[in-house]
């Protein structure tokens, strides 16, 4: 495409918040049927970039060029306008209505709404593209993939030139994720251009045309993908230090076991059987709302499991939960960062004795002084910044509260951890830290790890687990080279292990 | 029962129903674009007396009708004005434009209690009102009863088959949806509140024009609570609002028939009926699962940063 005008243009484009330079000098030629990705980490200025695309924010100085002639993208509306669309992470669909109300919402002219002639030209869009969707199904009903689909089908509507894709398959099954990509390419080859925002590496380096690095709102880089580059090589230059991908971790003698769970069903699961020793990390894989959440809630006691038994650290689960141990014994580190684990609205050091304050109490009375020594102490130890228990906690970044988290957590020295999603979000160098964490953390304790990044479960994990429709599918070691192989089909429900009847694999070919 | 005591009490219940029905499909206009306007007791208030006053000044009841469903509309917007504008609680403001709304026309109607102005007057409808039971029931009211048949059908078709509803629907359901199609999501919002108000006012008009024909304090008498919950009792669908409306209708009429019956139940405990009802509407309601309200009632849309 040399020579030829790109479709968009960004001239020194430059955004601060405050003293914060969010975006600096960034140029970059967006081209017509290629399909561009922006990789970096968080906090690098990816989100900014994209809000000032969108038009959701305005740049303190630069250009947009658009084929060439300068325009300012003032709104959404403007943007739009422009053909500028953006698939979110968090799809901004109409859960009650259906797939095609979503797509022609604000598109459609005159005051009726002609359904039967819009149903036709979506159908006819969908197929060219080749997206197969109900169009009247109800768009609450369709799975995480189904759902991106109308997002862009809604793009694809208002005739959008230039497709901006937030992370997107962060919400999708390998299967579905392959899909896409190869929706992607069809769109790229019809000639839109294509924007794929991710710090996945690998998945980069599949689809990309060409590839451009942030790193602390900056443009360090920008090469197009050829067969030498490898993610190490990638990672390298994204964070800026090479990365190990592979944790170092040593292989620890199991000991006593601290949970079992024997025939637990209900609450949308079915015949769930494990059993955690302490020395080990089991990881549960699959994509959300398989039955991950109603697993943890009904091993961490927030539910009362329906049907079959919990038993943590050999006492039946009503006991356990009726003697009160999870003081001491438990630890639960949810996936909600800002809801469950935290509140926002207090400081470090009430943060800390949210879990912790039965090691300070004096009869009704909290010792704040020896918790502060302690929370201090921590903070050291943990490198949390700011190192200052009288921060609120919204004031920290996601690394640093899920650290705070984790010190707090391992502080009371549990015996059975269970953890979701503990590096959702994070970037790099702080994920790294806390699956160090994690791994240390397994001399003393039994792991349960829920995650949907399946190359954390193999980073970490003495055993994997596969999470289905509420049924946990197969475990395996983390030699069985054979079976983690068929994790990603497990995942969409299309490879049973053995063993497992003729029907799943049905169901899962039909949804 | 024989039908010589059932035809009036249903008449009467359509009757009584009517200002509710109004209402009641104001504030699912209201709510259907996700604002929760609690204040449809003042805003019938209002309405109730500026087509009063209206009606006394000019002697025209259509104007007078037409007067109550714009001062509606403008008490309605003192509740756009702090949800919309300034990012208020909508419950507060909403409490608060009850509070204000009642206060300000049982201020302003001191002058005029007992007065009696130029309403509406039943008119059958030739042929229909000659039908047995059905006639008397349905075909021998005012004209605003028979406006009353219509608007279920027509919210309908506007709420589904227009882009206008559809746009409405989505700003109840997910403002950010809305936004992200480019649409003035705020502005949808403002819909929903001035039309709904409107029509809560035209509510307010019954009670002075046709129900009562003369002014006294609280004339609304909880009406607009009364179609708050039946909002929920309709599941925010206005062909439901008829039948939720009527029944209330029919409660009122029961109670006053029994009181004039002179039953040796105290009449209290009768004037209590139908907010009893109120309460076991709402009970029954939430009993039922699977209708939801929209997603986004109650919520303010987020200022874009």
């Amino acid at each position: 495409m040399q020579g030829a005008v790109p479709f968009i243009q960004l001239d020194t484009l430059c955004k601060s918040f405050g003293r914060v330079r969010a975006n600096h000098n960034i140029s970059l030629d967006i081209h017509a049927g290629k399909i561009l990705a922006l990789l970096g980490e968080n906090g690098a200025g990816k989100s900014t970039l994209m809000s000032l695309l969108a038009g959701q924010l305005q740049p303190d100085s630069g250009r947009i060029l658009l084929n060439g002639r300068q325009v300012v993208l003032s709104s959404t509306e403007k943007a739009i306008q422009c053909g500028i669309g953006m698939v979110y992470q968090h799809f901004k669909l109409v859960e009650a209505m259906s797939v095609l109300e979503n797509i022609v919402l604000g598109q459609s002219q005159g005051f009726w709404l002609k359904r039967s002639a819009l149903k036709r030209q979506v159908a006819e869009l969908a197929r060219a593209y080749g997206i197969p969707l109900a169009l009247n199904a109800r768009v609450s009903t369709l799975s995480m993939g189904e759902k991106q689909q109308v997002e862009i089908l809604k793009l694809l509507f208002r005739k959008s030139d230039l497709l901006i894709f937030d992370e997107p398959t962060s919400v999708l099954t390998p299967a579905e994720a392959t899909n896409l990509f190869a929706t992607m390419r069809e769109m790229a080859a019809q000639g839109k251009a294509i924007v794929f925002i991710s710090h996945k590496l690998e998945e980069v380096l599949r689809i990309a045309d060409h590839i451009a690095i942030l790193k602390q709102g900056e443009i360090i880089d920008q090469l197009s993908p050829a067969a030498d580059l490898v993610p190490a090589e990638l990672a390298r230059r994204m964070v800026g230090r090479p990365v190990l991908l592979q944790v170092q971790r040593e292989e620890l003698e199991p000991r006593q076991t601290v949970l079992k769970v024997q025939g637990l069903g209900g609450n949308g699961l079915e015949q769930v059987d494990l059993e955690l020793r302490q020395g080990e990390l089991l990881s549960l894989v699959g994509v959300a709302g398989n039955g991950q959440k109603a697993l943890v809630e009904n091993i961490c006691g927030l539910l009362p499991p329906r049907k079959g038994a919990v038993r943590i650290l050999g006492q039946d689960w009503a006991d356990f939960y009726a003697a009160r141990q999870t003081e001491t014994s438990l630890s639960y580190i949810p996936e909600d960062r800002q809801g469950l684990a935290t509140c926002p609205g207090l400081d470090l050091l009430d943060n800390f004795l949210l879990t912790t304050r039965h090691a300070f109490s004096k009869g009704p009375w909290l010792d704040k002084n020896t918790a502060k020594d302690k929370l201090d102490k921590l903070l050291q130890d943990f490198a949390i910044r700011p190192q200052d228990s009288s921060t609120h906690a919204w004031q920290l970044s996601g690394g640093n509260l899920q650290k705070l988290v984790l010190a707090r957590e391992f502080y009371r020295k549990p015996r059975l951890i269970v953890a979701e999603q503990p590096t959702q979000g994070l970037d790099i160098a702080a994920a790294e830290e806390v699956w160090r964490l994690l791994l240390q953390a397994r001399e003393q304790a039994g792991i349960l790890l829920v995650t949907g990044d399946l190359a954390e479960a193999l980073a970490l994990s003495d055993r994997i687990g596969v999470m289905f429709r509420g049924k946990l599918v197969a475990i395996m070691a983390r030699h069985d080279q054979k079976s983690i192989a068929r994790i990603p089909q497990m995942m969409a429900g299309l490879a049973p292990s053995e063993g497992e009847s003729q029907k799943t694999y049905n169901q899962g070919v039909e949804s | 029962m024989n039908s010589e005591l059932l035809i009036p009490l249903l008449t009467a219940a359509v009757i009584s129903g009517t200002p509710i029905l109004y209402a009641t499909l104001g504030e699912i206009i209201t709510e259907k674009a996700g604002v929760l306007n609690l204040g449809v007791e003042g805003v019938m208030m209002m309405g109730c007396f500026c087509a009063f006053i209206t009606a006394q000044l000019t002697g025209q009841p259509w104007l007078a009708f037409l007067a109550a469903g714009l001062a509606g509309l403008c008490t309605a917007s003192l509740h756009g004005l702090v949800c919309l504008v300034f990012q208020g609680n909508q419950v507060v403001s909403g409490l608060a434009l009850t509070i204000f709304g009642t206060g300000l026309a049982n201020y302003l109607g001191t002058p005029y209690i007992g007065l009696a102005a130029p309403g509406f007057s039943p008119l059958p409808i030739p042929g229909l009102a000659e039908l047995p039971f059905l006639g008397p029931v349905f075909f021998n009211h005012d004209p605003l009863v028979y406006l009353s048949y219509l608007l279920p059908g027509c919210l309908w078709l506007v709420f589904r088959h227009s882009r206008f509803g559809l746009g409405l629907r989505a700003v109840g359901q997910s403002p950010a949806a809305v936004l992200a199609a480019g649409l003035n999501a705020t502005a949808y919002r403002w819909g929903g509140i001035l039309i709904g108000g409107f029509f809560m006012g035209l509510g307010g008009a019954y009670l002075s024009l046709a129900y009562t024909h003369l002014w006294t304090n609280n004339l609304s008498a909880g009406r607009g609570w009364i179609a708050v919950a039946l909002v929920i009792f309709a599941f925010w669908r206005p062909g439901r609002a008829v039948f939720g409306a009527y029944l209330f209708g029919g409660i009122m009429a029961l109670q006053l028939r029994l009181q004039a019956g002179g039953t040796t139940l105290p009449s209290s405990l009768l004037l209590m009926l139908p907010y009893a009802l109120t309460v076991a509407v709402l009970l029954f309601s939430s009993w039922q699962r699977g209708t939801q309200a929209p997603a986004a009632l109650g919520t303010n849309i987020e200022p874009s940063s």
